[in-house]
This record gives structure tokens, C-alpha cells and sequence, in this order.
């Protein structure tokens, strides 16, 4: 009788969890902020998502197919990876972006270290910074009505004012997925169904506000804080991709020090770095850290633990707090801790000899634009300096403007020096000397980091010299087929964001020049 | 709030199918089968022989060893055979078979009570190691063993393990409220023999009215200073040995260590009454309670079952398999800790408190949803060991067997299939630990007997 009864090992229940119904909470919790950006940024961004998210399911679909490696396209994780990629793009973002980005994610950072539980990377930011690093222009296009526009991220580095309640709420000029008011609610849904806990996303938090608290220049001052949180995708960061299970450590107390590390680099790209998206880059760099956590961090069974031990002995006094803390949480923050001041005070101490290098630079190079010159002396406009200057010059400040003199004191030039922070890559830092007469001696860079062979050429006499010796209003860069005109600059080949920077940043040290007579 | 352990699980109970089924006594009708080796040990040695006539209390197998146990008849009759037979976890052992002639005829002496005020320490272990009791739990350590430890005086706590965690079994809910005096009458009995000892009877809360039939009783017998009853939270594996004396007496231990070593003792309810049986009776352990249960049964129902007894047997008396159910599984035990049967001819022994039949295998549903470890740390959480199941089973998968053991301590593992329950990605990742637990045993013992 009953030969069809089946054989197994216990346990013989299993509770309804499976990995579809994690997935599914997942997308379910990414659902606020899908639909807050689509309902912001519009249709092109729900296309976005369909094609990230179609991709994604695609992608792992080819790959089992084709490798004969199961069904794992059906268990919901690449729709959630697709989903995750698209939240993290620029609501501007060409379609063919959140497709690369998916294949990319899918197919080499998870299918190709063994499909689900094998990557080391989060694949759906790993799918984002391989976009950002291979398609930098197309991706952080931001529009506003049409016209580019910096984030509110950009505009916090270079130390404008935000609108801290737009970006809370999801209005502001950033990616998809940026309303932090949803993305809360998400982690609170993640947190209800006990998907997350806690642990990581507030050390990757605490981390993160501490640091920036230290360093970020401006103390422990709310609003400044809760710009930085709420920018450069932190929350979403803290709630849905630091704390993807596979890329972070098992234990408590290694995924207290992972968010930890995120927490700090993030604050330390944030506050010494200059990229807007260097939060991905940390949490990348956490991933990476997740191994070595899971091969030490290791918690002892209960049995072991020192109290059970004390307690089998028969010992039950309390311990004095210094022992009833583990001391590896100690040794974890008190590391932290140093590692942060450390960093912090290393920048303390040699902001004096930066800035009296870049003093240095700056009379170099003034001497250089105004060489009958034998001393300078600055002129005084702190309102404008350091500030972005005018309008029509794009993000330039006036760093200084000095008077050269001759060994009677007598006018012999003006320097003024101008910072672009619109070049390819970065800054760019041109002085310019101006005759008595108002034309332009020459014009010398103090801080120029360009693509080599492209932006570099900036610094040759070919496009350097084309400047010397003019006397004009304002420049005017010749891109295309532009005919040559009187005030014309030519464009250096390849690279027109360069020289529009560059000629930028003396247009607007000849406006000052021109409009700030008075003040001399 | 009820003190419970850390960790834990909580698995659809199904007690509902049989928790209001009163306890019936079961008297075979067909032949009785005795393992000789019912519980942990050595298989006793049969001092009866083919065509000898027994009684029911006749011990019919001695204990061979230190650590192995006697064996009585359940019946009386005639030893038809000392042969291989199978048993109930699938192996083939010796059994002594005996043809039951319905009479039930006891042998002289056995259930009038005594006055146990007369009898010394070492004649109560003497009754119990007669008796052949062991643990009823499951395990079936041999109890004469358990209740000798090398200092009496440092035991603090006997506890009556009345959890009964484990999904659908009810049999110890029904004895506690049915049998609450003659329980507490075995545990008064094991205190004498540990002067420094407190009684706790500790009970899931699910069974409200075991609790408050344990404590009418405990009133009742004036032993309130003595025993206390535990009401504690419902949660698997609440009645586990090391969870108890976790929420007793707050202490955690190694394996290596035994409960006796952290000044704790812990039996079963049902071996409590055995105990009481046993020395206040005389009576050797030949009935014990049991549930037959399930979803493809027709009336679940509890028991207190003769020794030997055929499963099918008592298949039957519950009213057979479900008209139109297809029998899917059939597990000696409950769905956490029970193990799988591949037949219902097999005689019930000591340790089987339960036989469930279930129309479903979820074990077989789960296998098509396997994918790979998530790394979601749900094992973590729900170890009550402490212990990281998804490492372990990583360090296992590489075959780094060093790291297994003594980073992560896997020897520790229980087997209580709490992460296995939990698991989304469907690993069976108790099975691998069982497996990996007994590799390196025979690896310490092949090295052990290598340095001879």
C-alpha cells in the first residue's frame, strides 16, 4: 500500500517566502517613486522605465535561453534591477541609455558572475556608473523647458542654494526617482514587510550626516544637511541599493560597518569630490568591501558569546560598561572616527599651503599676462568675488582682479582672474591681462585639466595666442561654419565645451573689467 | 508578554485538527513488533526466547551498555519470532515479534501503588532503569542515565518539557490536561533526588487549558513552592532542549556541554509520567501517548498506544485515509523535526509521539522554486543558536570544512530546520548541515582511530 508516498529530510513545511515575493515587495516599494516621476517628468520617463525594465527581463531571458541556465528571468529580480536603473537616470536620458545600461547590468555584472546571489556589484548601479563614465554628456543632460539646466546636486557643489522641499518632494531638476518623499515611503514598506531592518541604512545615513557635519564646512547647520541628504540619490542609495542583500554582509555588526564606509566615502566624495553622482561610487565601493566583512566580521553562536560564558561559569555581576560594549564596535568607531578626522584635519593643514600655492600660481601667471609689470595690487570687490558672475557667461566666477604697477606705481595693466566650472572635465582657471587701453595683452591658464589631445590643446599657443593683443567688447567662439568675424575665437577641434568655457571665462573678466572701472 | 528564546520560527500550528480529541486507549489487535533498540544506545540484548510465553510489563530485552535501555512487553502472548524487521525510520532491526492473544494479562505486582517515601536515591533510578524509560521527546536518551549526574546537588532546574512546539502533534496537550496530578507526581519524585532543584513545567500558550489544569494541580498537591508552571510564547523550537533552559535559567551552552553541565535537567511531560508510573506503580514504560494526525486522515485523534503497536493499525482506528485524498507523505513526528516513513506496516516504539499524513509535500512544491541564495539573512535571524546558516552552507558548498567548523561553528547546529523553513530561495540548508555535521564526525573519529 501506498508505494507513491514520497521521501525527504525535514523539515517538511516551508513558510510562503520565496524569491518572487521578495522581488515583489521590492518593486512594490519602488512603485511611490515610479510614479511621482512619471507624473513630474512625464511621458519620456515612462519610457525610460518600460525600456529598462523591458531590457533587463529580456536580457536575462536571452541569457537563460541561450545558456540553457533555467527560468531565473522569472523570479522578478531583473525587473527590479531594470526598475532600480531607470529610477537612477535623468528624466532626459535618451532611450538607448537605460537600454545599454540594463544589458550591461544584467548581462555582465549579474549573468556573468553566475545570474541571482552571485554578483558582487549591485548590477543596477553598476549599470548606472558604466553609463555615466561611457555616455557622460548624454546621460547628465537635465532640462528644464527645454533648455539644459544643472541639478540641484551640481548646484550644491558649487555652493548655491537649493530648494530643499522640491527636492523632497520629487519637483526639482533631478533623476527619476528623486522624490525622497516616496522613496521614505518605500523603506517604511520595505521595513513593515521585514525586508530591510534598519542596520544599513542608518549607519550608510548616520555615516553620510555625521561626515558632512564635520566637514562639509557649514557645521551642523538643518537645511544644509538635509540638502545633501535628500540629493545625489543618498535615500535611494540608503533604502534600495546599499541594502541589496547579495552586495551586503550578514552580520549586524558588518552591516553596521559597511554602511559606515558607504556613509563616509559618500560624505568624503561629497565634500572633496566634485562629481554629483559619487554617491553610486561609494555604494559600488561598499559592494566591494562585502566579501572581507563576511570573511572576518563573523558573530559567535550565543554559546560563545562572552556574557553566555560568563553566565556558564556561574558569574552574573554586571560588567562595567567599557566591557559590556563589544570592544570591536569600539575599535569600528573609534577607526571611523580618526579615519574622518584624520582626513578632515590633513585638509585643515594644507589648506593654507594650497591656497598659497595657488597665490603664487595666480602672480605667476598675472605676471605672465602683464609682464611690464613689476607689482600688483588686488583690487577689492568681495560682493563679486567667488560668486557666479552676470548672466550670458554660464557658471564663471571672478576669482581676483589686480592693478599692475612699475617701479613708479605708475597703471601699467589689470589681471583679472576667472574660473569656469563648466570645462570637460572640471574647473578651468584663466587669467587674463588687460592693457591701460582695454584691449587684451594674453591670456595664461592656472588650472586646466582637459581631455589630452583635445581640451589640452587649449593651452597652445595656436588657441592661447588668438586672444593676445585684441581689443574688443567680447569674443565670440566659431563653431561649425561660422564666418570668421572681428571679435571671432576658433573653436579647437573636438572639443567645444572647452573652448566655450574658456572664452566664457574671459568674456566675463572683460565685463568686469569694463563695468567695474569705477571701483579701481 | 511571555519570556521566549532569540530567534525562532513560527509554522502554521494545524494543532486545531486534534487538540480537542480526548486521549483514548489503543489495545492492538494484531501482532506486536519491539525493536530492540528504540531510543539512542545499544539495542538491547532479548532475555526471551521463540515460542515463550510473556505478560504485558515483562521486561523481555535487557539494557546492554551504559547508555541503552530495557524493554518490556506490551502484550501477552507468545513470542512468535527474534528476527529483521522494518522499523519505523526505515531500517531493518531486530524486533522481538510476539502473537497477541487479546488478553492483556499483566504480569503480578504491576500498577498497585506504593509508598514511595520508603525508597532511597539509588532504588528510584533502579525502578526507572527497569522501567526502560527514555526520552519521549524524540531523542531517546535512556532517563536512568539523565537523572544520575556526577553532582546531584548542582542541578537548579527540572524542567517538564510541555512546549510541544512541533506543528500538529496535541498527544502531550491532552496528557497534561488529563493526567496534570499523576504528572506533577513524577516530577516531585525526580526533585527528591535533587535537593537544590526547582520544578518548572513549561507550556506553549496555545494550550491554555493544559496551563491551567497543570496549575489546578500543582494547587492541589500543595507543591506551588516547589514546581512552577511556565506559560511561554508560541514559537518552534520553543520546546527544544537548549530554548528552554534559555528562557529557564538564561543560559546558553555549547554542544559539548550537556544541560546537567549548566545545572538543568530536562525531560519530556509524557517521560515524567512515565517516571511517576514507574516508581509509584511499578510499571514498566509499555504505553505512551501519541497523535495520528494530518490532513488526509479521516478523525485525527490522540492516543495512548501500546509499544509495538502497527501503524496501520492505528491508521484505521482513526477511520482510515479521507475517501478521494491522495496520500502525498507520511512523517513519524511532525513536519519540523519528523522524519519521512515509506510505509505505514511498521510498529510505533517510544519515541514516535505522532505519525502525520499529509496529502501535500511541500518539500516536493519547494524544489521548483529553488533559485540561489538570495543572501537575505533570514536563517540569521531565525538560528536560535546564533549561528550564520548562509555562510555555513557556502563554506560547505567550497568544501572549506576548516572554516565551517571552527569560524563558524557549524557543529553547533541543531537541526531544528528553522533557517530551512524560513529560506525564500528554498535551500535545503539543514539537510547540508546534517550532512556536513556527521562528515566531519567521521572524519575526527577516522583520524582519532588513525593515531592509535
Amino acid at each position: 500500500m501506498n508505494t507513491a508516498i514520497n521521501i525527504s529530510s525535514g523539515p517538511h513545511v516551508r513558510d510562503r517566502w520565496t524569491t518572487p515575493y521578495i522581488m515583489g515587495i521590492v518593486f512594490m516599494s519602488l512603485m511611490p517613486a515610479t510614479i511621482v516621476g512619471v507624473v513630474v517628468h512625464g511621458l519620456h520617463a515612462f519610457l525610460i522605465i518600460v525600456a529598462s525594465i523591458v531590457a533587463a527581463v529580456g536580457t536575462e531571458f536571452l541569457f537563460d535561453t541561450l545558456c540553457h541556465k533555467g527560468k531565473s528571468y522569472k523570479d522578478g529580480s531583473a525587473a527590479v534591477t531594470g526598475l532600480l536603473l531607470a529610477l537612477s537616470l535623468s528624466p532626459d536620458t535618451p532611450l538607448y541609455g537605460p537600454i545599454i545600461g540594463s544589458v550591461f547590468a544584467i548581462l555582465v555584472v549579474k549573468c556573468c558572475f553566475g545570474g541571482l546571489g552571485k554578483n558582487f556589484l549591485n548590477p543596477a548601479l553598476a549599470g548606472r556608473c558604466f553609463l555615466l563614465i561611457s555616455f557622460s554628456n548624454s546621460m547628465t543632460v537635465f532640462k528644464v523647458d527645454m533648455v539644459s539646466s544643472p541639478t540641484p546636486m551640481a548646484e550644491l557643489l558649487a555652493g548655491r542654494a537649493v530648494n530643499v522641499t522640491s527636492m523632497f518632494l520629487g519637483t526639482s531638476n533631478a533623476v527619476i526617482g528623486s522624490s525622497i518623499a516616496a522613496l521614505l515611503l518605500g523603506g517604511l514598506i520595505l521595513w513593515a514587510f521585514d525586508i530591510i531592518h534598519g542596520e544599513i541604512c542608518f549607519s550608510v545615513l548616520g555615516g553620510f550626516t555625521l561626515f558632512i557635519a564635520l566637514f562639509g564646512g557649514q557645521g551642523f547647520d538643518p537645511v544644509f544637511l538635509a540638502a545633501n541628504i535628500c540629493g545625489g540619490g543618498v535615500v535611494m542609495g540608503a533604502f534600495f541599493m546599499a541594502t541589496d542583500y547579495v552586495t551586503s554582509p550578514v552580520s549586524k555588526l558588518g552591516q553596521l560597518i559597511y554602511g559606515l564606509i558607504i556613509g563616509v566615502l559618500g560624505g568624503l566624495f561629497r565634500v572633496f569630490g566634485s562629481s554629483a553622482d559619487s554617491f553610486s561610487y561609494s555604494i559600488l565601493m561598499g559592494n566591494l568591501f562585502t566579501p572581507l566583512i563576511d570573511m572576518y566580521i563573523l558573530p559567535k553562536p550565543f554559546a560563545y558569546r562572552k556574557k553566555a560564558i560568563a553566565i556558564q561559569r556561574g558569574e552574573t555581576a554586571r560588567k562595567p560598561l567599557s566591557q559590556r560594549i563589544p570592544k570591536s564596535i569600539i575599535v569600528i568607531a573609534l577607526i571611523t572616527l580618526l579615519a574622518g578626522f584624520a582626513l578632515g584635519g590633513v585638509y585643515k593643514m594644507t589648506e593654507d599651503t594650497i591656497k598659497e600655492q595657488k597665490e603664487r600660481a595666480a602672480w605667476q601667471s598675472y605676471q605672465a599676462v602683464v609682464p611690464t609689470a613689476e607689482s600688483f595690487r588686488a583690487v577689492q570687490a568681495p560682493d563679486i568675488y567667488g560668486q557666479i558672475y552676470g548672466s550670458g557667461f554660464g557658471r564663471v566666477m571672478i576669482n581676483e582682479a589686480v592693478i599692475g604697477m612699475d617701479a613708479n606705481g605708475k597703471t601699467v595693466g589689470y589681471a583679472i582672474s576667472a574660473t569656469s566650472s563648466e570645462g570637460y572635465d572640471g574647473n578651468i582657471t584663466v587669467s587674463v591681462g588687460i592693457s591701460t587701453d582695454g584691449s587684451v595683452n594674453r591670456i595664461s591658464f592656472t588650472e586646466l585639466h582637459e581631455t589630452p589631445g583635445k581640451g589640452m590643446l587649449a593651452a597652445d599657443a595656436s588657441f592661447v595666442d588668438q586672444f593676445s593683443n585684441r581689443s574688443v567688447k567680447s569674443f565670440k567662439l566659431l563653431t561649425g561654419s561660422a564666418q570668421e568675424t572681428a571679435n571671432g575665437i576658433e573653436c579647437i577641434s573636438g572639443a567645444t565645451v572647452t573652448s566655450k568655457a574658456i572664452v566664457n571665462a574671459v568674456n566675463a573678466a572683460l565685463d568686469f573689467f569694463q563695468n567695474a572701472k569705477g571701483v579701481q | 508578554m511571555e519570556t521566549t528564546f532569540r530567534g525562532g520560527v513560527h509554522p502554521k500550528g494545524h494543532k486545531e485538527l486534534s487538540r480537542q480529541v480526548p486521549l483514548q486507549r489503543y489495545d492492538a489487535r494484531g501482532e506486536i513488533v519491539l525493536p530492540l533498540g528504540q531510543g539512542i544506545g545499544k539495542p538491547a540484548k532479548p532475555t526471551v526466547k521463540k515460542d515463550d510465553e510473556v505478560l504485558v510489563g515483562q521486561i523481555i530485552a535487557e539494557a546492554d551498555g551504559f547508555i541503552s535501555s530495557n524493554v518490556a512487553s506490551s502484550c501477552s502472548g507468545k513470542v512468535k519470532a527474534i528476527e529483521k524487521r522494518r522499523t519505523i525510520s526505515g531500517a531493518s532491526l531486530d524486533c522481538i515479534v510476539i502473537e497477541n492473544d487479546g488478553l492483556y494479562t499483566k504480569v503480578e505486582g504491576i500498577g498497585v501503588r506504593e509508598d514511595v517515601n520508603l525508597l532511597s536515591n539509588d532504588q528510584i533510578i533502579a525502578r526507572v532503569k527497569n522501567a526502560g524509560i527514555i526520552g519521549l521527546g524524540g531523542a531517546g536518551f535512556p532517563t536512568h542515565v539523565k537523572l544520575a549526574p556526577k553532582d546531584p546537588s548542582s542541578i537548579r532546574y527540572i524542567i517538564a518539557n510541555g512546549a510541544e512546539c512541533e506543528p500538529y502533534i496535541t498527544c502531550n496537550d491532552q496528557l497534561m490536561r488529563t493526567e496534570a496530578e499523576g504528572i506533577l507526581e513524577g516530577l516531585e519524585i525526580i526533585l527528591k533526588l535533587f535537593p537544590n532543584a526547582q520544578g518548572v513545567v513549561a507550556i506553549e500558550n496555545n494550550k491554555p487549558e493544559a496551563i491551567a489544569a497543570m496549575k489546578e494541580a500543582a494547587e492541589k498537591r500543595h507543591v506551588a513552592n516547589r514546581i512552577i508552571i511556565l506559560p511561554l510564547k508560541t514559537k518552534y523550537p520553543q520546546g527544544g532542549e537548549r530554548s528552554l533552559i534559555q528562557v529557564v535559567a538564561g543560559v546558553d551552552f555549547p554542544v559539548s556541554k550537556l544541560p546537567a553541565d549548566v545545572g538543568c535537567i530536562v525531560d519530556n511531560v509524557g517521560t515524567i509520567y512515565a517516571v511517576g508510573r514507574a516508581v509509584v506503580y511499578n510499571e514498566p514504560l509499555y504505553t505512551h501517548v501519541l497523535t495520528i494526525t494530518g490532513d488526509a486522515v479521516e478523525r485525527p485523534s490522540n492516543f495512548i498506544v501500546r509499544n509495538g503497536t502497527m501503524v496501520s493499525e492505528l491508521v484505521e482506528a482513526c477511520g482510515g485515509i479521507k475517501d478521494g485524498v491522495t496520500l502525498k507523505k507520511v512523517l513519524a513526528g511532525g513536519p519540523m523535526m519528523g522524519f519521512a516513513m515509506s510505509s505505514l506496516s511498521v510498529p510505533v516504539v517510544k519515541t514516535t509521539n505522532a505519525v502525520t499524513l499529509l496529502t501535500q509535500d511541500e518539500v516536493e512544491a519547494s524544489e521548483a522554486q529553488m533559485t540561489n541564495c538570495l543572501h537575505c539573512g533570514r536563517c540569521t535571524t531565525v538560528c536560535p543558536q546564533g549561528l550564520l546558516p548562509q555562510l555555513m552552507a557556502d563554506a560547505v558548498h567550497v568544501g572549506d570544512l576548516e572554516r565551517y567548523e571552527n569560524k563558524l561553528y557549524g557543529l553547533e547546529c541543531i537541526s531544528c530546520g528553522s533557517c530551512t523553513y524560513v529560506c525564500p530561495a528554498k535551500r535545503p540548508l539543514t539537510q547540508i548541515f546534517k550532512h556536513t555535521k556527521a562528515e566531519i564526525m567521521a572524519l575526527k573519529r577516522a583520524k582519532a582511530g588513525g593515531n592509535k
